[in-house]
């Protein structure tokens, strides 16, 4: 990934008591847009209305910057979205709570330093945030450990994370597999598989547990294989899935790499010849980096999608859309967005359960059994003990109609069992 | 038997695209002796122009010819505000043009918000030829790069211009005791080669999406085919380009891909070890 410390602004752009000025910083002018305001300085957002009891202290640690800067600018919208919901309605336990930013800038050895500030100067309560697994292997240490500070990973991932005071809101890999396999071998009838993948932790883990799941169904996995990040031609992959006479490409290769895989998958003809392709990270923001053509008949399963049919999250979705109209960053699953909004839900909820008391234990016991009734998707619960929740998982399709891309929900499943820990 | 004709086609595409690329960058490494590390940076440009021009409605053809003159221009007013200050400090020149690239990348990833954006081709699909199915776009980008190669030889070796160029190149100070203006002649250069990068740039973002990073990725290649090659030449560059494109995309087919960038590294240098001046080793332009 690029490296991007050396670019960032150093003038610190320090909270304004009123949050207009701000506001129409993040939310319009393009530059800002990309994170540029969020310096080495740090950010915060103040709750608007002053209030008897100190403020809980809320720190949120994204990649505001860099390569990964989409997902963690919708993360950070995500999380002055919810946060803004819950002050309205009188804050958690009659406290409000205040946000802080810090830029992980996609690269840990920045995010280290940065997390820190908010533990040791900011003294936040709780942290959320981090999206790649390398983000969250280095700034949970400074942030669970050294911190001894709660901390709340978002993004889907590849699971076998189990640190104590730790908790994971987004889909696992059995979360993601279960459903989605069984369907596309017993439904779609596809039976041989391909496994390309971009090289890094997250596409070998959820390969492993894919490949038990593809093979207790009786499907059979023609070739696993793995392509640095950035690679630009693939006509040897194409060649294997054509030799091996896949029938279901079960993508992990990420962009910038995917673009190219995908155009030319396309072209030699795969999905015309009845070839199916599925990709378990892809929302709806990600079928923009593609033409509508290549994506359509894509088989996704995540958490939400626009499609689902609930009226709590088309409520949502309508109140995002006025506090961030015409935004680049939408309220979708794969940028770890709804597992930002389960994550501060769910530590609302424990608070309210300690009923105010902010210390960690407390915090993290309440956790343990918490629950929130609704969300993106419908509502989630955590499997005590475990670190991780039960939330409602969603197979959909690609559809195309006059060049738009969408997707139709084809099969869920409620309360699906995250099997870790 | 079609596949395997349309896999190798598909490699002789790329190797297309590694060419488009190294072209302004042999060509400003060559003639001028910049190593333009901000090359990558105007491919991107190219392709934003491209994508500009159809966020505005207008056609991609049109984004895809302007995008050669927007390029020059940019390189001509670089190379007068701050490339030829370079011209005595070679190394100072690398990151100079780094730094160029630098900001010109990071304003790109602002104002597409760190997005991807699919540029669609202007000619899209396949097309039969033999029971082949052949890519159209791709096509059209082998025959350009055959068209520009081609194009920019003639230019160099067979016109007067071309023939100044590669007199300053071989000795400044005689041609500018010729009367000839060097300086002119270095910014006119300068230009050349980024309207060459921007072409490339806006005839490969089909293949790629946009994103600031598309230039990067194609970087480090490129320098190692100029390198591969031989700086100083014309025809060496294209060599490399053609080794390096070809490797890039075959060794995949013997080796586990992983292992395919590197083994490109480890064979170019082993070359280069060989034959230090490059494949072309006479300043023949």
């Amino acid at each position: 990934m690029t490296d991007d410390q050396s670019h960032r602004p150093h003038h610190p752009v320090p909270g304004r008591p009123s949050g207009l000025g701000r506001r129409r910083l993040i939310g319009t002018s393009a530059l800002s847009a990309a994170g540029w305001i969020a310096g080495g300085g740090g950010w915060m957002l103040a709750p608007k209305r002053a209030s008897a009891a100190d403020p809980i202290k809320m720190g949120i640690a994204t990649d505001i910057t860099g390569a990964i800067a989409p997902g963690g600018n919708a993360n950070w919208q995500v999380a002055q979205f919810t946060v803004e919901q819950i002050n309205k309605a009188g804050g958690i336990a009659g406290r409000q709570i205040e946000l802080f930013l810090e830029d992980t800038a996609s690269d840990p050895k920045v995010a280290v330093g940065n997390v820190r500030k908010l533990i040791q100067e900011r003294k936040c309560n709780v942290v959320l945030g981090g999206i790649t697994s390398a983000m969250r292997q280095a700034i949970k240490d400074p942030i669970v450990n050294r911190g001894r500070t709660l901390y709340i990973y978002p993004q889907l991932y590849e699971g076998q994370e189990c640190t104590k005071h730790l908790y994971c809101t987004g889909p696992t890999p059995a979360q993601q597999c279960d459903k989605l396999i069984p369907y596309l071998i017993k439904t779609v009838g596809k039976k041989r598989f391909a496994m390309p993948s971009a090289n890094y932790v997250w596409p070998q883990l959820l390969n492993k547990y894919a490949r038990k799941v593809i093979e207790a169904n009786g499907g059979e996995v023609v070739f696993e294989e793995y392509y640095p990040l950035d690679q630009a031609e693939y006509s040897a992959t194409i060649g294997k899935i054509r030799d091996g006479k896949v029938d279901c490409v079960f993508n992990t290769v990420i962009p910038p790499g995917l673009q190219p895989f995908v155009k030319q998958l396309y072209e030699s003809g795969f999905q015309k010849n009845g070839g199916v392709l599925s990709c378990v990270y892809y929302d709806e923001n990600l079928l923009n980096y593609h033409p509508a053509q290549e994506m359509e008949g894509l088989y996704s399963c995540l958490d939400y999608f626009l499609s689902v049919d609930d009226p709590f999250s088309k409520q949502l979705q309508a109140d995002y859309a006025k506090k961030f109209p015409d935004t680049k960053y939408p309220f979708t699953a794969g940028s770890a967005s709804t597992g930002m909004y389960r994550g501060i839900k769910f530590y609302e909820a424990a608070v309210k359960a300690t009923n105010g008391d902010l210390s960690r234990d407390a915090v993290s016991a309440a956790m343990d059994k918490g629950k929130i009734e609704q969300g993106p998707g419908g509502g989630a619960e955590m499997v005590p003990g475990k670190m991780h929740c039960k939330m409602n998982m969603y197979v959909a399709q690609c559809k195309v109609d006059a060049g738009k891309t969408r997707y139709d929900v084809i099969e869920s499943q409620k309360m699906v069992d995250p099997k870790e820990c | 038997m079609s596949i395997e004709v349309k896999l190798a086609f598909d490699v002789l595409a790329f190797i297309s695209v590694m060419v488009l690329i190294v072209l302004g960058l042999g060509v400003i490494a060559s003639m001028m002796g910049i190593f333009n590390f901000a090359h990558g940076e105007f491919v991107l440009l190219g392709a934003y122009t491209v994508y500009l021009f159809e966020s505005f409605g207008l056609s991609a053809w049109a984004g895809i010819l302007a995008a050669p003159v927007v390029l020059a221009l940019i390189g001509l007013v670089l190379e007068r505000l701050v490339i030829r200050r370079f011209y005595a400090a070679p190394i100072i020149a690398m990151l100079g043009t780094y730094a160029i690239g630098l900001v010109i990348r990071e304003i790109v990833r602002g104002l597409l918000g760190g997005h991807y954006k699919s540029i669609s081709e202007p000619i899209a699909g396949v097309f039969t030829v033999f029971g082949v199915d052949v890519s159209a776009w791709r096509t059209v980008i082998v025959l350009t790069t055959v068209c520009i190669v081609a194009g920019t030889w003639l230019f160099l070796a067979r016109t007067s211009v071309g023939l100044q160029v590669r007199g300053s190149l071989e000795n400044p100070n005689l041609a500018r005791a010729c009367g000839i203006s060097t300086t002119r002649l270095y910014a006119f250069t300068f230009a050349f080669g980024a309207a060459l990068a921007g072409l490339a740039g806006a005839l490969i973002v089909p293949l790629y999406q946009l994103s600031a990073d598309i230039g990067t990725r194609f970087l480090v290649q490129a320098f190692l085919s100029v390198m591969l090659g031989g700086v100083g030449t014309f025809e060496g560059p294209v060599l490399g380009a053609a080794a390096v494109g070809g490797m890039a995309a075959g060794l995949p087919w013997i080796v586990i891909p992983v292992l395919a960038d590197p083994l490109v590294f480890v064979i170019a240098l082993i070359i280069v070890k060989l034959r230090p001046q490059g494949f072309i080793t006479q300043g023949r332009l």
